[in-house]
């Protein structure tokens, strides 16, 4: 496409084109963060959810949940992968590809560094929207979620307030 | 890029108990996205047949243009996961964006390889759709392409592609030798050896038929399936583009007489030849044979340049279909009847392929910006396309979909291909 490219070894040609590559980089560091309710999300991995006070955002349909337990393990689904390969699940991975927002399910316990990479690693694959998986706030009762216990929303075991 | 101009449509065919049927027309189709894991395995012999199962059973995925066949490095489930509905978990399959999972297994016993599918619905977690197949186990490609016809036709209700064959036109230094393949050109062969051989074209029966310069002047010659080649045109005129038409019954051709070219047609044993053109001069050329038997494509200069025209098999009612470009050529007239792909030199004179809609003249591009394309010919259900391209280089075979989307280069490894021809 660059007009500058294409004359093989007939000299140099003036790149009259601004260079978008620094501009770019400013773009991908931006990830959009979002709360996501716990309520909506069923998940296999058993993990003690942060809280959080922040308003929520009701999770529409189902989207790809990237799990962080308290062993630091991390999961996509249900499914266990080695941290140095997340990166390149997720950018293979058609569901998130297509989407290009996960969620993330970390446990309350899990270093601040730990998400932070589970973060960029999901970021180097082009996944621009990460939705944080909290408790919504219901006066710290809930110290263990029962995985996939709760489903339609309302979530009337819940009894809050 | 999403806008294909199929469309998926659950239909509910009462004895298919609510199966889905890919619907392969409108305006919304969107490939389905399919997982298929490396077959299973129950024994050594399975285990050696996988490499040349599974690389042809992609590509039959592939091409057809139904799936968006997902990554394998982005699947999470078990390796130890089985091929029954109760050993899978769906989640998993859900995770990586499958809507549909396909699991093969293999196994060798004695002389024989046999292969079973299972087609799974990601979304129920049920099994929709099982088929097995044997072969010899020295034919595991065939095996693939069986399964993959078995897949095809159960969601589509359509014959696929796959186990049909192709022939070819192939250099070797200063020669053209007619080559016939596979549809995906493997298991090619070479049908002549040595001379100057065009044009070919391929019978239902497995018939070719070709231009030969084998006695020194461009005769025509049919070569049926285990015997030599016969001349069946062989008057000194140069004889060329022959096509067989749907039954295999008759041959069209161009043969040129003094100043004009004029077409031809003839029984399949070039007995009892009738002219069906009379131009006082040019050309009329490349006839190719609607689906039904009873007209021809054809190309002639007669308005001053090259285009594409229709008429009937005796030659009356010739009607100009495209009025577009300046140079028009090599017409094929879709099995399904409502199409013709030719080749046209565009205003920067690079050779694309587009194709006319026989009854309303609609002119739609299908390559664009991609090198020199074309010779092109459908698939034998109308789905797809093979051409050949010098897009890397050289001339290559390339099959896409009628649309023009998802074009893959055939894996037949060196030598490329050239005025290729595809039959049953």
């Amino acid at each position: 496409m660059g007009m500058g490219g294409g004359n093989k070894g007939q000299g140099r040609v003036t790149m009259s084109e601004i260079n978008v590559t620094p501009m770019v980089d400013v773009m991908l560091v931006l990830l959009i963060i979002f709360m996501v309710t716990a309520p909506l999300i069923q998940q296999g991995v058993k993990v003690n959810l942060p809280e959080a006070k922040a308003a929520p955002v009701e999770a529409a349909e189902k989207k790809l949940v990237l799990s962080i337990d308290a062993g630091n393990r991390v999961f996509i689904g249900d499914a266990e992968v080695l941290l140095d390969e997340l990166e390149k699940k997720l950018a293979a991975n058609a569901k998130a590809q297509s989407e290009k927002e996960i969620y993330l399910h970390a446990d309350r316990d899990v270093p601040y560094g730990v998400v932070v990479e589970v973060m960029a690693a999901a970021q180097r694959a082009g996944i621009t929207n990460v939705g944080m998986i909290t408790d919504p706030a219901s006066k710290g009762t809930r110290t263990d979620p029962a995985p996939g216990s709760t489903g339609s929303k309302g979530g009337k075991k819940e009894a809050k307030r | 890029m999403k806008a294909l101009l199929l469309s998926l449509l659950l239909l509910p065919f009462a004895a298919f108990a609510q199966a889905p049927v890919i619907q392969i027309s409108g305006a919304n189709f969107r490939p389905l996205p399919l997982a298929y894991p490396a077959p299973l395995t129950v024994d050594d012999g399975g285990k050696k047949a996988t490499a040349d199962f599974d690389d042809p059973f992609l590509f039959d995925l592939r091409a057809s243009g139904l799936f968006q066949v997902l990554d394998r490095a982005s699947f999470t489930a078990d390796a130890k996961e089985g091929i029954t509905a109760g050993s899978i978990n769906f989640a998993r399959w859900s995770d990586v964006g499958a809507e549909s999972l396909v699991k093969v297994q293999l196994g060798a016993e004695g002389g024989t390889l046999r292969g079973e599918l299972r087609l799974f619905n990601v979304g129920s977690g049920r099994e929709d759709f099982k088929a097995s197949h044997a072969v010899p186990t020295s034919e595991p490609r065939q095996l693939a392409h069986f399964l993959a016809d078995a897949l095809y036709r159960h969601l589509t209700r359509e014959p696929s592609p796959f186990l049909s064959h192709i022939v070819f036109v192939r250099k070797a230094r200063d020669n053209r030798d007619v080559w016939t393949a596979d549809w995906d050109g493997n298991n090619a062969r070479a049908l002549t050896s040595g001379g100057i051989n065009l044009l070919p074209a391929l019978g239902p029966d497995g018939a070719v038929a070709y231009t030969s310069y084998r006695k020194g002047q461009p005769d025509l010659y049919l070569q049926k399936p285990g015997s030599e080649a016969q001349p069946i045109v062989q008057n000194g005129q140069m004889a060329t583009g022959v096509a067989f038409s749907p039954d295999g019954k008759r041959i069209a051709y161009a043969q040129a007489q003094g100043e004009s070219t004029q077409i031809y047609v003839a029984n399949t044993d070039g007995s009892d030849p009738k002219r069906i053109t009379d131009t006082p001069y040019g050309i009329n050329s490349s006839p190719s044979w609607s689906p039904d038997g009873k007209r021809l494509a054809f190309v002639s200069n007669r308005g001053g340049s090259p285009q594409i025209y229709v008429m009937n098999v005796d030659g009356t009612n010739a009607r100009r279909l495209t009025f577009q470009g300046n140079y028009n050529q090599t017409p094929d007239w879709s099995p399904r009847g409502d199409l013709i792909a030719f080749t046209a030199r565009d205003e920067r004179n690079a050779f694309d392929l587009f194709s006319v809609n026989v009854d309303t003249g609609k002119i739609t591009r299908l390559t664009q910006d991609q090198s020199n394309n074309e010779e092109p010919v459908f698939s034998p259900n109308g789905r797809l396309i093979l051409f050949s391209s010098t897009r890397t280089g050289t001339a290559q075979l390339f099959v896409m979909t009628a649309e023009g989307n998802n074009p893959l280069p055939l894996p037949m490894g060196k030598g490329g291909g050239l005025t290729p021809d595809w039959a049953p």
